[in-house]
């Protein structure tokens, strides 16, 4: 069972996620990170859910468990959108948004049929493992394509702070919980460090949202570094 | 069409890094999930603890005779030559 410590990572967790609506809303960038603040409002519902959930049910049951897992998958996939999101904003100038959704859907319609060709021998709760396994995929997905979205941001010399602040955190936020995920499995027994990250992880992501949308205008750049006067 | 077939191309090499990468990670892993939204309190896996009864393996417990292996017959088995 959770302690006071777990509830409180739990409680300010979901304040946070919803003031990263509420600063979006304030600042003014809500309709232009509408699939960011998509993800942060379904974060926050799903909060409420699991909370009632949990305590009507507690933690083991099979009630709690099935609907952690169900919703985590909504939650990956509405990251997934918010990403195809960042990409239209950053790629916006280049004119590709057909391909772009083009090659988001089809890597969407690829890890679904590749998750089910995974789970398809499954003989007991074949929906189950399906869900969880498109969650595990879809992450990793957006993983690589949060490097990729990084790599492209420094191709393309983009200069837009708050962009780049928002795709950093994600970038972060990605390797917090894949870095977590495989401590996990080498070493099950360091449960104190891969127990706390992901909590850890969940409360960075709307810190530095609520950040770029507070701190940044939309139009704010960086500055370019200054020319060296190398003397002759 | 090249337009679509190079993002066909492209999204085919995302997933495969991505299941690599998963592949590479999990490498060490037995079977847990990895859960990375929220900050609610992770319950086990849904296929380690749930209520439904766990079927037998179908090698146990069925209901035919076990076929006797090939390679035993009724002589008596000689010593291994090393």
């Amino acid at each position: 069972m959770p302690g006071p410590f777990e509830y409180t990572i739990w409680l300010v967790g979901a304040l946070l996620e919803a003031s990263v609506v509420v600063c979006s809303l304030l600042r003014g960038p809500f309709r232009r990170y509408f699939t960011l603040n998509l993800y942060m409002s379904t974060s926050v519902l799903v909060s409420a859910g699991r909370y009632l959930v949990f305590t009507r049910h507690g933690l083991a049951s099979s009630e709690y468990t099935y609907f952690y897992y169900y919703s985590d998958a909504i939650l990956t996939i509405c990251l997934y959108f918010a990403l195809m999101g960042l990409y239209a904003i950053v790629f916006e100038e280049l004119g590709a948004a057909m391909r772009l959704r083009v090659f988001m859907m089809l890597l969407l319609i690829g890890t679904t049929l590749f998750s089910y060709a995974v789970v398809h021998q499954s003989e007991s709760r074949m929906v189950t493992h399906y869900i969880v396994e498109i969650s595990q995929n879809l992450y990793f997905v957006g993983l690589i394509l949060t490097y990729v979205l990084w790599g492209a941001l420094l191709k393309l010399r983009e200069s837009r702070v708050r962009v780049i602040q928002i795709v950093l955190s994600l970038g972060v936020y990605f390797s917090i919980n894949a870095a977590n995920y495989a401590l996990h499995n080498a070493y099950p027994s360091l449960r104190f460090v891969w127990a706390f990250l992901p909590p850890a992880a969940g409360m960075f992501l709307p810190i530095a949202w609520i950040y770029a949308f507070m701190k940044f205008d939309d139009e704010a750049r960086l500055a370019p570094a200054r020319l060296a006067a190398v003397p002759r | 069409m090249s337009r679509i077939s190079s993002a066909i191309v492209l999204a085919m090499l995302v997933l495969t890094g991505a299941m690599g990468l998963k592949t590479v990670v999990t490498t060490h892993g037995g079977s847990s999930v990895l859960v990375a939204n929220g900050t609610a309190p992770v319950p086990p896996t849904p296929w380690k603890n749930g209520t439904a009864p766990v079927p037998p393996t179908p090698w146990k417990n069925g209901t035919a005779p076990v076929p006797p292996t090939p390679w035993n017959g009724t002589a008596p088995v000689p010593p291994t030559p090393w």
